[in-house]
């Protein structure tokens, strides 16, 4: 098996289930602090035959937004992070005065090639483009406000700059530009 | 030898690995997809569970069918207790003609037939002739008369069942103004 398919399997993991439990901690969490009463029930029409109910469609709208709302925000944080970490690494490269700063905030550890690669952030975006896209289709459905829509949409959209930025500047390491190589 | 055995058995490992490892990979994406969109809530009238699980309602609903009509509008239906409603709704101007509107929805729960009646009056006297009728049954069962005399009608609702309710108001003449009906609906016994 390749390095680079095992990699990309040790990576995909993590995402993987935050991304079904930021959804199913939104739900649990909404209901707790509103207290709603939901009902987890057999539905067998459906793809899954577990099913969770709510009395009116009012409620289920305001769960449903909160959780997608969730489930996306456990994507989009740790990649936030990846982000800045790599934009930081990157930087320090070629700006002594990011080495001083960081210095001064007491955040050197910071600077490190892990957690940094293209590929982390990579299958970590695709992760976050699967959230937003539930949530989009949530919103076309009606079934959850569109102010989360647009909210995932825009994530999933600046992540996806900030990838491709990763991407350039990797291939730029293996394909130096002539300015840079000579 | 034993080293090229071992290479080649590796190699051919690779080969029945490495496609199945791209399907967990695509897996790890697909069902997170799939199950997120599962766990999405829908809407649906909670069931009132006793600590066994099983369903033991005991009580006749009624429910407002509602719905546009031109004749019969501002339908109201209050619940004045487990076993009394009351149903209201404002009886426009009309041509001489009959009228017919579902109203209300009778269920009941129970494990035996019940029997609801129902008692209705116009505020003012119409010189129109006022029905129940049921969508199981086309008889109709007269609540006021022309000259304005009431009478209580009973409706039998099987176990388990429901009953659609129509209102049908009937008049010889055009009638230029609106007036009030107002109607009692009581569950009266258990058959």
């Amino acid at each position: 098996m390749s390095k680079l398919l095992r990699r990309a399997l040790k990576i995909s993991i993590v995402p993987a289930i935050l991304l079904i439990a930021g959804k199913f901690i939104g739900i649990l969490c909404t209901s707790i602090i509103y207290n709603l009463n939901f009902q987890i029930s057999n539905d067998l029409n459906g793809l899954f035959s577990v099913q969770i109910y709510y009395s009116d469609a009012s409620t289920t709208l305001f769960v449903n937004s909160i959780s997608n709302l969730v489930m996306v925000l456990f994507v989009a944080l740790p990649l936030a992070y990846f982000i800045i970490k790599t934009t930081l690494y990157h930087t320090i490269a070629h700006n002594p005065r990011t080495i001083v700063k960081m210095t001064r905030f007491n955040m050197l550890r910071w600077i490190t090639s892990k957690d940094t690669s293209f590929l982390t952030m990579f299958i970590w975006c695709a992760f976050l483009w699967v959230a937003s896209g539930v949530s989009i289709a949530h919103t076309l459905q009606g079934s959850t406000y569109p102010w989360v829509g647009i909210v995932a949409g825009s994530l999933a959209f600046i992540a996806s700059m900030f990838t491709i930025k990763t991407f350039e500047i990797e291939t730029d390491n293996i394909y130096p530009t002539e300015h840079k190589y000579y | 030898m034993p080293s090229q055995k071992a290479q080649k058995f590796k190699k051919v490992l690779s080969l029945v690995v490495e496609p199945i490892a791209l399907g967990v990979l695509a897996l790890l994406f697909i069902i997170p997809t799939i199950t997120v969109m599962n766990l999405s809530p829908i809407t649906k009238k909670l069931q009132e569970l006793n600590v066994l699980g099983a369903n033991t309602q005991t009580t006749v609903s009624v429910t407002l069918v509602g719905g546009k009509h031109p004749i019969l509008t501002e339908e109201n239906l209050n619940k004045i207790s487990d076993t009394s409603y009351e149903y209201s709704t404002l009886v426009a101007g009309r041509n001489a003609d009959s009228y017919s509107k579902p109203i209300v929805e009778i269920k009941n729960n129970t494990d035996k037939a019940q029997k609801v009646s129902f008692y209705g009056q116009t505020a003012n006297q119409t010189q129109s002739n006022i029905y129940l009728r049921t969508d199981d049954d086309d008889t109709a069962k007269k609540l006021q008369d022309d000259k304005g005399q009431t009478y209580i009608q009973e409706i039998s609702v099987d176990p388990s069942s429901k009953v659609v309710v129509f209102l049908s108001v009937e008049n010889q003449n055009g009638i230029n103004f609106s007036t009030q009906f107002d109607m009692q609906i009581k569950v009266v016994e258990n058959l």
